[in-house]
């Protein structure tokens, strides 16, 4: 199960497992997305390259407008993954519980 | 246990099935469950995307290895690819700098404990071990 939807107060919730069967239609919907954009991964249960590839893909575009993704609510073991592939280095992470 | 996939990304969704029996049957911790979903997946989507050139299913075998699991990888009738040999990749670049592509196998290789290529008589066989370093006390 994935789903990524647009909240009422402007932050994008993405929930589910982002994986490479679901990153087409993480890319569709982060594709329509302009200015900054805030993406609360607090449900976000799993995250594979595929997924990371649709956010790094987003955030040079966005970044190439001036703005750019802010994760936020990210948990222990997605953060690993950001972490590992470097990702902590080009993002502004919220981690769950801040 | 062991089973077949079809070479299709939709079939994740099974093989996260197959690998929830597996971690409810040997009672494993679930802290592992990431890193063996990362690794089968990513394994599993390189065969798919790369050897294109047989329509064989791709087999998935999960075995208990110690205090964690075993998890191996065949793909019939292709050519030879050894994973572990990918290149490296810059995760200290910049973000002009970087791509999407080549973090899978790069990831993988960072998170699994040991990681094996064995190519015989035109099969691929990849076999990775997660594993704790000690028991529930």
């Amino acid at each position: 199960m994935f789903e990524i939807v647009l909240q009422d107060d402007g932050i994008v919730a993405v929930e589910g497992r982002l994986d490479a069967a679901q990153a087409v239609k993480a890319q569709t919907f982060l594709d329509q997305v302009e200015g900054q954009c805030v993406l609360d991964l607090g449900k976000l249960e799993y995250v594979s390259s595929a997924g990371l590839g649709v956010l790094l893909k987003t955030h040079k575009r966005l970044m190439g407008a001036g703005s750019g993704i802010k994760l936020i609510n990210v948990s222990n073991h997605i953060h690993d993954i950001f972490r590992y592939s470097g990702f902590d280095k080009l993002f502004e992470i919220v981690p769950a519980g801040h | 246990m062991q089973q077949k996939f079809k070479r299709n990304f939709d079939e994740l969704k099974n093989i996260v099935t197959m690998t929830e029996s597996v971690f409810c049957e040997l009672g494993l911790q679930p802290e592992l469950r990431n890193v063996v979903d990362l690794a089968t997946e990513e394994l599993f989507v390189n065969m798919v995307t790369y050897n294109t050139e047989t329509k064989e299913d791709i087999l998935i075998e999960m075995l208990p290895h110690a205090f964690g699991l075993e998890v191996r990888l065949t793909d019939y009738d292709v050519e030879r690819f050894d994973p572990t040999s990918a290149g490296s990749v810059n995760v200290d670049a910049p973000l002009d700098e970087r791509t999407p592509g080549g973090l899978g196998l790069y990831l993988v290789i960072k998170m699994v404990d040991s990681i094996h290529y064995e190519y015989r008589n035109r099969q691929s066989k990849i076999t990775f071990i997660v594993d704790r370093k000690q028991p529930d006390v």
